[in-house]
């Protein structure tokens, strides 16, 4: 597989796995398979969810792809350059292309710093630009995320959690980033603010053209934002499709089972749709079962499913999906 | 049935509480409400942060309480339940259990009445477990606190209760520790400790919010059938519509510490009269959304106490505000059978939702 350069990011077979030890007493060892094996590409512009439940491996390769973490083997791209095996030096410049949102805006931010000390960090630490040109270019990022340049000098805790992660946002934009990985951005925001922020991050999206990585788990979240949506189940996808097909056609159980437990916000709706709950819970990734790591809890499991995993196949409309049911 | 028609205060905010009976008492079913909170206020450092708040649950009903960070729906639980924090203080209202006003309970009479008459869970399940302690012996325990029973007859008991919560090989599970248990199965330990001696109210502060959308179904369907099955009355307390939309048989929207609407659950969603509530079901993405076109906003921010007016709350975030919602409070005028919203301009709300639409 040859590296195509106009992909902003290009993950090729990456696996993160963590050597655990026992309890205090144990002498057993075990590796936690966090990530196991998955390729993912994300064109310009464009935005990919990356859905599933706590534990099942977004956030670790999320961190993985800005380099938070190191991945056990395979590769991963940056507007062309590889992420895996770069000295220090290397990974620096590609850092400047790819940012992170988080989750919780308060703890992203330094309460003792001005929100002007903060959006201006990337770009002194790099010597961009100084003076007056980078209060002139804070300034710029502020009304860009819809705040005001004199609010550069105030701190965090003056603004609402809305605000704050437009802080974030713009901190985020400073280096005008390729792709920025935004790990459950609106999930602790109220649900008015909510929609002001997934405004901001498409309108965004049509002015710079940045490329997000959106790791959810509100489907309809992403069913507003996304292009093209991949299920993770246990370290691995289990289906990718592009938001059309994906929504009109979801062909994985775990896929419909996690569609079918998202409430949907009207009475009507929710109450007449189909109802498919899984049992049991997520097993423990230390832990993967053989074979296709669904089966414990899937509704279509057969003796297959047990013993051989089904590898992501494309079908029809194009959905590529893991399973050998569906 | 006068005992909850009456109470309209000034603010008219005590007409809310008929919300939940009206048609019963059109067709003579004598179906009294189990649980009747009456024009509750609770002040903390001066400022009404819940200010005439009145609703009334049926048995074996569940009355959502929905609303932002800060409304007041939590304190309006935790007030129920006589666990306000030293800092808030009820200043007005009954809490009514049938005729009984716990409001005026004893903290002795009201240990009595904390789980037996009325429970609570909270939203983060591994908080509210002790650590050290077995979950059997837990759930063991709220059972003996009411009843004087062998600690052998009240395991029993706890072992029934966990199979009832759906928590599947109950005998291994009862000698375990909290830390041993998914937050998932924590959250139904909760719900057996808060159900083992059959309250009739159970008060659900935020209890899935914690959990991932697959475990929260699972909640959702044991708090179902619950409700079927014992006939116990629930007050859930949520931000999330679409749980709302899974469960709640009525509604009451909460915005600066107010009940903004109250109403059943299907006309809350098919005919939102207040504008806070048509922007709050507004800016939730819908399936027949265009994608990436804009969501309705509510701009600004929720007021802080110390900013409250003497008028309409939401009146600085309202796109129908007018000088009347500055100057006066609007009442909780009738809607519709059992619907009710304080707004002055209740009849231009089509020009929020239908740019909504």
């Amino acid at each position: 597989m040859s590296a195509d350069l106009g992909n902003v990011l290009e993950v090729r077979d990456v696996a993160v796995h963590f050597e655990g030890r026992g309890g205090m007493f144990s002498r057993s060892s075990h590796t936690v398979k966090a990530v196991n094996g998955v390729d993912l590409v994300i064109k310009p512009g464009e935005t990919v969810a990356l859905v599933g439940e706590s534990g099942c491996g977004k956030s670790t390769l999320s961190n993985a792809i800005v380099g938070l973490q190191k991945p056990t083997a395979g590769s991963i791209r940056i507007g062309g350059d590889e992420v895996v095996g770069a000295s220090r030096q290397q990974l620096n410049d590609i850092r400047r292309k790819v940012q992170m949102i988080f989750q919780d805006p308060a703890l992203s931010l330094d309460p003792r710093s001005t929100v002007g000390a903060t959006i201006g960090e990337p770009l002194t630490v790099r010597g961009i630009v100084k003076g007056q040109a980078l209060k002139e270019r804070v300034g710029q990022l502020l009304t860009q995320v819809g705040l005001r340049a004199e609010h550069a000098d105030r701190y965090p805790h003056q603004f609402s959690g809305g605000q704050r992660q437009r802080i974030v946002i713009a901190r985020a934009l400073a280096l005008e980033p390729e792709l920025v990985v935004c790990d459950e951005p609106v999930s602790a925001l109220d649900v008015s603010v909510r929609a002001q922020i997934l405004n901001l991050l498409v309108a965004l999206q049509k002015r710079t053209g940045v490329s997000y990585l959106f790791v959810s788990h509100d489907l309809a979240v992403v069913r507003h934002i996304c292009d093209r949506v991949v299920v993770m189940y246990l370290g691995r996808f289990v289906e990718m499709a592009d938001r059309d097909t994906f929504f009109a056609n979801p062909k994985h159980p775990y896929t419909r089972a996690l569609m079918s437990a998202v409430p949907e916000a009207d009475p009507e709706v929710q109450r007449g749709k189909q109802r498919f709950i899984l049992t049991g819970e997520l097993p423990s990734p230390s832990n993967i079962p053989t074979g296709c790591a669904f089966h414990t809890r899937c509704p279509l499991a057969t003796d297959i499913c047990s013993h051989v995993r089904p590898e992501l196949t494309p079908r029809a409309d194009g959905a590529l999906v893991a399973c050998h049911h569906a | 049935m006068g005992m909850v028609m009456g109470t309209g205060t000034g603010t008219g905010a005590g007409t809310g509480v008929a919300a939940g009976i009206g048609t019963h008492m059109d067709t003579g079913i004598d179906l009294r409400p189990l649980l009747t909170v009456d024009d509750l206020t609770i002040e903390i450092g001066g400022a009404h942060v819940v200010d005439g708040v009145s609703f009334a649950v049926l048995p074996g009903q569940v009355m959502a309480l929905v609303g932002e960070s800060g409304c007041g729906k939590s304190l309006t639980a935790f007030a129920m339940l006589g666990l306000l924090p030293p800092a808030a203080k009820r200043r007005a209202g009954k809490i009514l259990l049938e005729d009984t006003d716990l409001a005026a309970f004893s903290e002795r009479q009201l240990r009595k009445a904390r789980g037996k008459d009325i429970s609570i869970i909270f939203q983060e399940p591994s908080a509210s477990l002790d650590p050290l302690t077995t979950v059997g012996t837990q759930i063991a325990g709220a059972y003996r606190q009411h009843n004087s029973v062998s600690q052998r007859v009240a395991l029993a008991k706890a072992r029934d209760m966990l199979v009832a919560v759906g928590i599947p090989d109950p005998d291994r599970r009862l000698h375990q520790y909290p830390f041993e248990l998914s937050g998932g199965m924590c959250q139904r330990i909760m719900i057996a400790i808060a159900l083992i001696c059959d309250p009739r109210v159970l008060v659900a502060d935020e209890p899935t919010t914690a959990l991932d959308v697959t475990i929260q179904a699972q909640i959702l369907d044991v708090m179902k059938k619950l409700v079927a099955e014992r006939g116990t009355s629930i007050v859930l307390i949520t931000h999330d519509m679409g749980v709302v939309a899974d469960i709640a048989d009525h509604v009451a929207v909460m915005y600066a510490g107010r009940i903004a609407e109250i109403a059943p659950v299907r006309d809350l969603f098919r005919q939102p009269a207040h504008p806070y509530t048509a922007l709050l079901l507004a800016s939730v993405p819908k399936l027949d959304h265009a994608p990436k076109a804009d969501l309705a906003t509510i701009e600004g921010s929720v007021p802080q106490p110390h900013e409250f007016g003497v008028g309409c709350r939401f009146v600085e975030r309202c796109p129908l505000a007018t000088q009347k919602c500055r100057d006066e409070q609007p009442p909780l005028f009738a809607r519709g059978p059992e619907h009710r919203a304080a707004c002055w301009h209740s009849d231009r709300i089509g020009e929020i939702t239908g740019v909504a639409a």
